[in-house]
């Protein structure tokens, strides 16, 4: 029997998204499509008369600029909001900033998607040589986390991801949720896969076939033990959202060549 | 020598404001839609001084937070932690929200127009349940905590100033006293509770002083948190002269 609700989404695109390339813990900025991608969730949110009591993002713009919109669509800009960066996108480690469609060429698509879609395999981790390394981790934002700094990952698993997201949602986000605040989850394609997969008990095996569009709340019933009591629904036009996800999953192919 | 700094930050001019030039007080009016461009010279002011909060508090209300938001995102620190609290709300206008400013001082006079806007201890008339906003402010969600006490009907300044300062004594001081570098984007008459507190302002003194709009206000503080010379603004100086004097041509009926 559903007892509490919960709304979580992946943020809309950033300029890395269109050059598809591994954005990862890069701080990227959402770009035009990105934000009418927030504001238009959070119209969704406001024809379903959503009235939240908190907020959570992780660190990186892009999660946060839209919760921001999402607020102010739905007029909630006084909500709290909290940051973490617990809920950051996975670390993609030497492949942050590497283009999808590259990778796919160089390494087969095959590789790409276990890379990309597999529960523990780790990508290589990033190295102080990597062009964006001191971009990361000079960031002041990574100096006042609840971990020092060089404990903090250089390259992550979607298992590891989880492994540091758990205890966030066990002491911040779960004794909310029981508390019966209605909590918006703004996070990233695989902080929310990860959470999902805990909360829904997803098999390894089958996360991944999950793909999460951008841009569009995800809707998840607990009972009061704060499991699923179902799968996750999309909110929002079926037809448009199934295109979305597809976008998303097309990211990793190859270009056919153009007749 | 400072010990700390301190910087505070007015929201820009609301949609009301520029509209009709009326009292908004605890209504949550919104930032004109150029309210982006108005607080470019804060946040670029900020930016140039290469300034880095460690801790932001603001009000209820969405015009102090979305000006807080956008310097935020001009100096690159969305990732901030931000305390909102109801104490930092603009004062409660009462029976005189939604007026016309003009109007009013057609009504009663220039003379009480200041007395309302301009005194420290002599309330707006209060805010009765026939008032077209009390629902809308009274009942609304996010002051569902507050007690009968806290919900205020009408504010004085003096009010408003006794709401800010407990959470000014028991949230923000200890965290400037931790040496963490505080920002705090907040309204007119709030603020101006926070600057009497700090410069020992006289009552008499208060009702001269006009805090500009969307502009950086940096305090520097002794470890007592007294300032050790007066408030400066960042930005330059035209900016700041012009945005004082619109602040001060508001009471003024409409020839």
């Amino acid at each position: 029997m559903s007892k509490y609700k919960l709304i979580m989404l992946r943020h809309g695109e950033g300029a890395w998204n269109k050059e598809n390339r591994f954005c990862s813990w890069v701080d990227q900025k959402l770009n035009s499509d990105g934000l009418e991608e927030a504001r238009n969730c959070g119209k969704q949110l406001k024809a379903l008369n959503f009235e939240f009591d908190l907020v959570f993002t992780s660190v990186l713009n892009r999660s946060i600029h839209t919760a921001w919109l999402i607020l102010e669509e739905l007029g909630q800009e006084w909500v709290p909001v909290e940051s973490s960066w617990r809920l950051n996108e996975r670390h993609y480690g030497a492949l942050i900033g590497l283009n999808r469609e590259q990778m796919a060429l160089n390494h087969g698509e095959e590789q790409v998607r276990l890379w990309r879609r597999s529960y523990n395999i780790t990508p290589p981790p990033i190295e102080e040589s990597h062009p964006y390394y001191h971009e990361i981790y000079n960031d002041r934002r990574y100096k006042v986390c609840d971990v020092p700094l060089d404990q903090l990952p250089r390259c992550e698993s979607l298992k590891d991801v989880l492994e540091r997201l758990l205890p966030y949602w066990n002491e911040r986000i779960a004794p909310e949720v029981l508390r019966g605040k209605t909590i918006l989850i703004s996070a990233h394609g695989n902080s929310s896969r990860a959470l999902l997969k805990h909360l829904e008990g997803i098999s390894d095996e089958d996360i991944i076939n999950i793909t999460l569009p951008t841009g569009v709340p995800i809707l998840l019933e607990l009972d009061e033990n704060l499991r699923a009591v179902g799968p996750h629904q999309f909110l929002g036009d079926q037809e448009a959202i199934q295109a979305a996800i597809k976008k998303v999953e097309d990211q990793g192919k190859v270009k056919k060549a153009k007749k | 020598m400072a010990a700390y700094k301190l910087v505070l930050i007015q929201h820009g001019e609301r949609a009301w404001n520029w509209m009709e030039n009326r009292f908004s007080g605890w209504y949550d009016a919104d930032l004109r839609p150029a309210s982006h461009k108005e607080v470019k010279h804060g946040r670029q002011a900020l930016l140039d001084a290469g300034y880095e909060f460690d801790l932001c508090f603001t009000s209820e209300q969405k015009r102090a937070i979305r000006t807080l938001w956008t310097v935020l995102d001009a100096i690159d620190q969305m990732w901030l932690p931000v305390v909102r609290t109801w104490r930092l709300n603009e004062r409660h206008c009462g029976g005189l929200t939604d007026l016309n400013e003009a109007e009013t001082a057609a009504k009663h006079g220039e003379a009480q127009v200041k007395i309302w806007r301009r005194s420290y201890n002599v309330p707006p008339p209060p805010m009765k349940p026939n008032h077209p906003f009390y629902s809308n402010i009274s009942k609304d969600r996010r002051y569902a905590d507050l007690t009968e006490d806290q919900l205020p009907s009408c504010e004085s300044l003096k009010d408003t100033t006794a709401s800010a300062l407990p959470f000014w004594n028991e949230e923000i001081v200890p965290q400037i006293k931790e040496g963490k570098q505080v920002l705090i984007a907040a309204h007119g008459n709030s603020l101006r509770g926070i600057a009497k507190h700090l410069e020992g302002l006289s009552e008499e003194a208060i009702m001269e002083l006009n805090l500009p709009t969307a502009i950086s206000i940096v305090y520097e503080l002794d470890k007592n948190l007294k300032p050790i010379k007066p408030m400066q603004f960042l930005g330059d100086e035209k900016t700041v002269g012009k945005a004082m004097e619109a602040v001060a041509a508001q009471g003024k009926a409409k020839k």
